[in-house]
């Protein structure tokens, strides 16, 4: 899932072999797996729920179902957009229970959510505020787009990447970008009026 | 403005046109006002995004990540050994005091009530406990954290 180096065939093929050792019940080759792609599976998981205590165990979770279902997996197949559609609907269910726990959004004063480079200490407010407008924006967008923001502006995934992790066609991700990000401004330009 | 010059926008931005699409959308981009100003309102979103990373977390959590999760995949096969265990046991428990106590003529209905308001109640708790070190577990920040 690095988007340097993950989609390359010779990358490609490492996690099919490693899956299918998995699928013999190596356990030594989940632990391959894991070393390759945890931290990009928190990351991922981070930006749909927005909290990194959910999305450490979000992460985890996802390759325990890895573990169990590798025998389900289509070795023809690429390994990445399967990871991913395991780790966006384990995201789907925790903000699902959130929501029926009545705690959909996360703590604002949460600084964990997302950290800021900051080295412009003049204009360290305004960017505090735009930053937590941003916050507010990501928290409310639908899930779609936020998957979508997320890919592209804090993975900075590549359009052919996003579409082949999302298995979507690329005008589809250019469609979709629009749209989400129109909808962001519109959501921080009314914030910015509050 | 037609659908594909939105997509086009998005990837205008993200410099991710072929150089006859951007010489199109470039073109468009002169004639269209609307347009100009939605170019400007998704750069400067570029630029805010632009300033934020996510959050890692720390060394010691990485470093113990595949050991609390090997352990969870252990605990997955034990805890599957364990019901499946619990459930005979169970059914076997239920069934002996179904046929030897409760149908007993000889025990006295009163013991037979105060057994089954003591089991009832210690199921109660047993639940209660499990269920409020659930909460605690999963809420603990710093459970990977070695002390």
């Amino acid at each position: 899932m690095t988007n340097e180096t993950s989609f390359t065939g010779m990358e490609m093929d490492m996690d099919r072999a490693l899956v299918m050792q998995i699928k013999a019940g190596n356990k030594k080759a989940l632990g391959q797996l894991v070393e390759r792609h945890k931290k990009q599976a928190f990351q991922i998981a981070l930006g749909l729920v927005g909290n990194k205590d959910d999305a450490y165990d979000i992460s985890q979770e996802a390759f325990l179902r890895v573990y169990r279902s590798a025998k389900t997996f289509d070795e023809k197949q690429p390994f990445l957009p399967w990871f991913y559609t395991i780790i966006a609907n384990l995201c789907r269910s925790a903000l699902r229970r959130r929501t029926t726990s009545k705690k959909r959004n996360v703590n604002v004063d949460d600084v964990s959510y997302m950290l800021v480079s900051d080295d412009d200490p003049e204009g360290a407010l305004i960017k505090r505020e735009t930053i937590a407008r941003l916050r507010q924006g990501l928290r409310e967008l639908p899930f779609a787009d936020r998957e979508i923001i997320s890919l592209q502006h804090f993975r900075e995934m590549s359009y052919d990447e996003i579409a082949a992790l999302l298995g979507i066609p690329r005008g589809t991700v250019m469609s979709r970008l629009y749209y989400a990000r129109k909808k962001l401004a519109a959501i921080m330009l009314e914030k910015e009026g509050q | 403005m037609d659908k594909r010059i939105k997509e086009m926008l998005a990837g205008y931005v993200d410099g991710e046109l072929s150089e006859d699409e951007r010489m199109a959308f470039e073109l468009e981009l002169q004639r269209d006002h609307e347009l100009r100003s939605e170019l400007e309102e998704f750069k400067r979103l570029k630029e805010v995004t632009g300033m934020m990373h996510y959050a890692d977390l720390p060394d010691e959590v990485w470093e113990s990540y595949w050991q609390s999760l090997y352990r969870k995949t252990e605990r997955g096969i034990g805890w599957i050994l364990l019901s499946v265990g619990a459930i005979f046991l169970l059914c076997f428990g239920l069934w002996q005091a179904l046929t030897q106590f409760y149908l007993d003529p000889d025990v006295s209905l009163f013991v037979k009530m105060g057994v089954s308001a003591a089991g009832a109640g210690l199921i109660v708790l047993l639940v209660s406990l499990i269920r409020e070190r659930l909460f605690a577990y999963h809420r603990d920040r710093y459970k990977e954290v070695k002390k």
